[in-house]
């Protein structure tokens, strides 16, 4: 069992490299982040940002090639996961780490039933009998609250709706109790209303197990809803980490600043909704020094120099940008 | 299910109405008097002509000449052949070979086609994978022709392996050249397909799914992949097994295999509308079989297309 706060899952310095036909594009760059027991950790960044390919390099699904991880490490309570033998990695990743993905009508495989999915969790990693095994997955059905569970195991995923779809793909993940879920844009597919069901489940059996959960997003919404806490992910980068509460109260970096001040709100009604003007870098051609300064309203020359370091701006508060950070240096003297 | 059946019988009989129809005509437009090809060079009394043209009805008008011959067929009064040989029993020594034949070179044509798909779409781009390539192209690009006679001439004249041709050897060595080059022409084929929709399967979100949950790779492959890289093979499959037929007429009068495919051979050659009509018939009837099979099979496999 997992001890109240225990750091559980620790990315240290992790880069990710994709070869191409033009040459290695690096995908993520250098990134760290931690989740405790009991801890919601949000990635937030938009498509490209690099927030899922972290995450499946460590968990190994990642292609490799033509994926490579070119440095860091990923400790599972202190053992590397990219060190190990896929062999050791299996019996971590599926058992211990588990992961729920975006779309479910094309994440679960369309000629198994869902029982039959879930089992399969108990069989390989329990050795349980195939009567056991979906007995279990039944009792799982009926935790993520699904209607009728003993009658839907022998469904299949067609059957269902996106929204218990979705449920099925949890009931899945969190069968062998695991301690960390990774959950890849668990709610982006479906509707507002069922989004937010989604959410409240996840945040429920989260409770009940206290595990870790890892929540990638791009939606700000979400975020503030659910999370603990919340990673800033731009163009492989990480550029602000800080308690969710902060982070929308007070943003540091600017892309952070923009995102927020790009959501829908009461305020803002009738007028025209701000968006950070350009669009995100090719990753082929990330913009020296900063990423982020050829969009950035407070870019100065010097940003273009060198890229930003992660500072500390107060405990548990880090943020990469010269301006802000040496700002608030200023500030705090 | 049962429902599902009957409406895929029901639909079939205008479809049969049609094709017999259009194969009557076609062996009607043949030029040539069929009785004259049959006694060759012999001159025939007037009177027996006559009577010979009476028994066949050769002188109705066509659609008269139509009706008599499907209505023989529905009420399983076969009749003979114009020389005379009695057509049901020349059906129950020709169906066993035809069966024989097909089988064979679709158990030749399956056991490579799977093996050499699977294998290449589990090892892309490894040598087994591009030779596979370089194979279809050269067997797709090789007449069938071509090949019986050679394969004829190599295995059956100079090494002596398999006999040239006909079935005095019996089941199986008389069946096996031509089996074998049947399965080999056929085979590239379906291995392509299968290695390319396995190729597609392995990058789909459920594999990903398949992986997270820490599933050894051999579970991912025979568990998540290949049970739905094999459905657009099973349709192929099928469809291939149902133009055997086709195929047989060609290769029977090659190998000199008496079966369907040669009596159709012969009787097309004799303008013999009656014999035509009745292998096209069972030809076809075969055919909405086997793809009614396929149907349900499909159903089975995948079940997505379940109650439809």
């Amino acid at each position: 069992m997992t001890k109240p706060g225990e750091v559980l899952l620790k990315v240290d310095d992790l880069t990710v490299e994709f070869d191409t036909p033009r040459g290695p594009v690096r995908a993520v760059d250098g990134v760290s982040w931690q989740v405790r027991a009991g801890e919601m950790l949000a990635i937030l960044g938009e498509s490209g940002s690099g927030k899922s390919v972290s995450t499946q390099a460590l968990t190994g699904i990642l292609e490799m090639p033509p994926g490579r991880i070119v440095s860091g490490t990923a400790e599972y309570r202190g053992a590397d996961l990219i060190q190990m033998t896929t062999r050791e990695r299996r019996r971590i990743v599926g058992d211990r780490i588990t992961m729920v993905f975006q779309d479910s009508l094309s994440a679960l495989n369309p000629v198994q039933s869902v029982g039959t999915q879930i089992a399969e969790c108990y069989r390989v990693h329990r050795g349980m009998s195939k009567r056991d095994a979906m007995k279990k997955a039944a009792e799982m059905l009926d935790q993520v609250r699904i209607p009728a569970a003993a009658k839907r195991v022998g469904d299949y995923p067609h059957e269902f709706s996106g929204g218990m779809r979705q449920r099925v793909m949890l009931a899945m993940a969190l069968a062998l109790d695991p301690d960390v879920l990774i959950a890849d844009e668990p709610t982006t597919a479906l509707d507002v209303t069922v989004q937010a069901q989604i959410l409240e489940l996840i945040a429920e059996l989260q409770a009940e197990r206290d595990m870790g959960v890892v929540l990638i997003t791009h939606d700000l919404g979400v975020v503030s809803d659910v999370a603990d806490n919340v990673v800033v992910m731009y163009a492989g980068h990480v550029v602000e980490r800080a308690a969710t509460a902060e982070a929308l109260e007070y943003p540091v970096h600017p892309y952070t600043e923009g995102l927020l001040g790009s959501m829908p709100s009461a305020e803002l009604k009738g007028r025209e909704l701000p968006t950070i003007p350009g669009t995100p870098p090719s990753l082929q051609a990330i913009p020296s020094g900063c990423a982020f300064r050829t969009r950035c309203p407070v870019a100065v020359d010097d940003c273009a120099a060198e890229v930003p370091p992660l500072l500390t701006i107060a405990p548990g508060r880090e943020a990469a940008c010269i301006r802000r950070t040496s700002l608030a240096a200023r500030e705090a003297v | 299910m049962i429902r599902f059946v009957l409406r895929r019988a029901v639909a079939a009989v205008p479809i049969g109405v049609l094709v017999t129809l259009g194969v009557f005509a076609l062996v009607f437009a043949m030029p040539g008097d069929p009785l004259r090809e049959l006694a060759g060079d012999k001159p025939i009394p007037a009177a027996v002509l006559a009577a010979k043209r009476a028994q066949y009805h050769l002188d109705d008008p066509f659609i008269v000449q139509y009706l008599l011959s499907m209505k023989d067929i529905l009420t399983g009064h076969f009749g003979t052949t114009f020389a005379g040989a009695d057509i049901a029993d020349q059906l129950r020594l020709r169906i066993p070979v035809t069966l024989k034949l097909t089988l064979l070179a679709n158990a030749v044509q399956w056991t490579l086609g799977l093996f050499f798909g699977i294998y290449a779409g589990f090892k892309r781009n490894g040598w087994v994978d591009r030779s596979l390539l370089l194979a279809t192209l050269v067997l797709l690009a090789v007449p069938g022709l071509v090949a019986y006679f050679a394969a004829q001439y190599l295995f059956g004249v100079e090494l002596k392996w398999f006999p040239v041709s006909g079935v005095l050897e019996g089941f199986p060595r008389s069946y096996l050249l031509p089996a074998l080059v049947i399965g080999v022409l056929g085979f590239a084929g379906l291995a392509r397909l299968l290695r390319t929709s396995i190729v597609e399967t392995v990058n789909a979100d459920f594999v990903k799914t398949a992986r997270a949950k820490g599933l050894g790779e051999q579970r991912v492959l025979w568990r998540h992949i290949l049970p739905n890289a094999l459905l657009p093979v099973v349709t192929f499959i099928g469809l291939d097994l149902a133009g055997m037929f086709g195929g047989a007429i060609i290769t029977e009068s090659i190998f000199n295999l008496p079966g369907l495919g040669q009596f159709m051979f012969q009787a097309i050659k004799l303008k013999e509308g009656g014999v035509v009509v009745l292998l096209s018939t069972l030809a076809f009837i075969s055919f909405i079989l086997i793809n009614l099979l396929i149907d349900l099979l499909y159903g089975v496999l995948d079940p997505r297309v379940r109650n439809v």
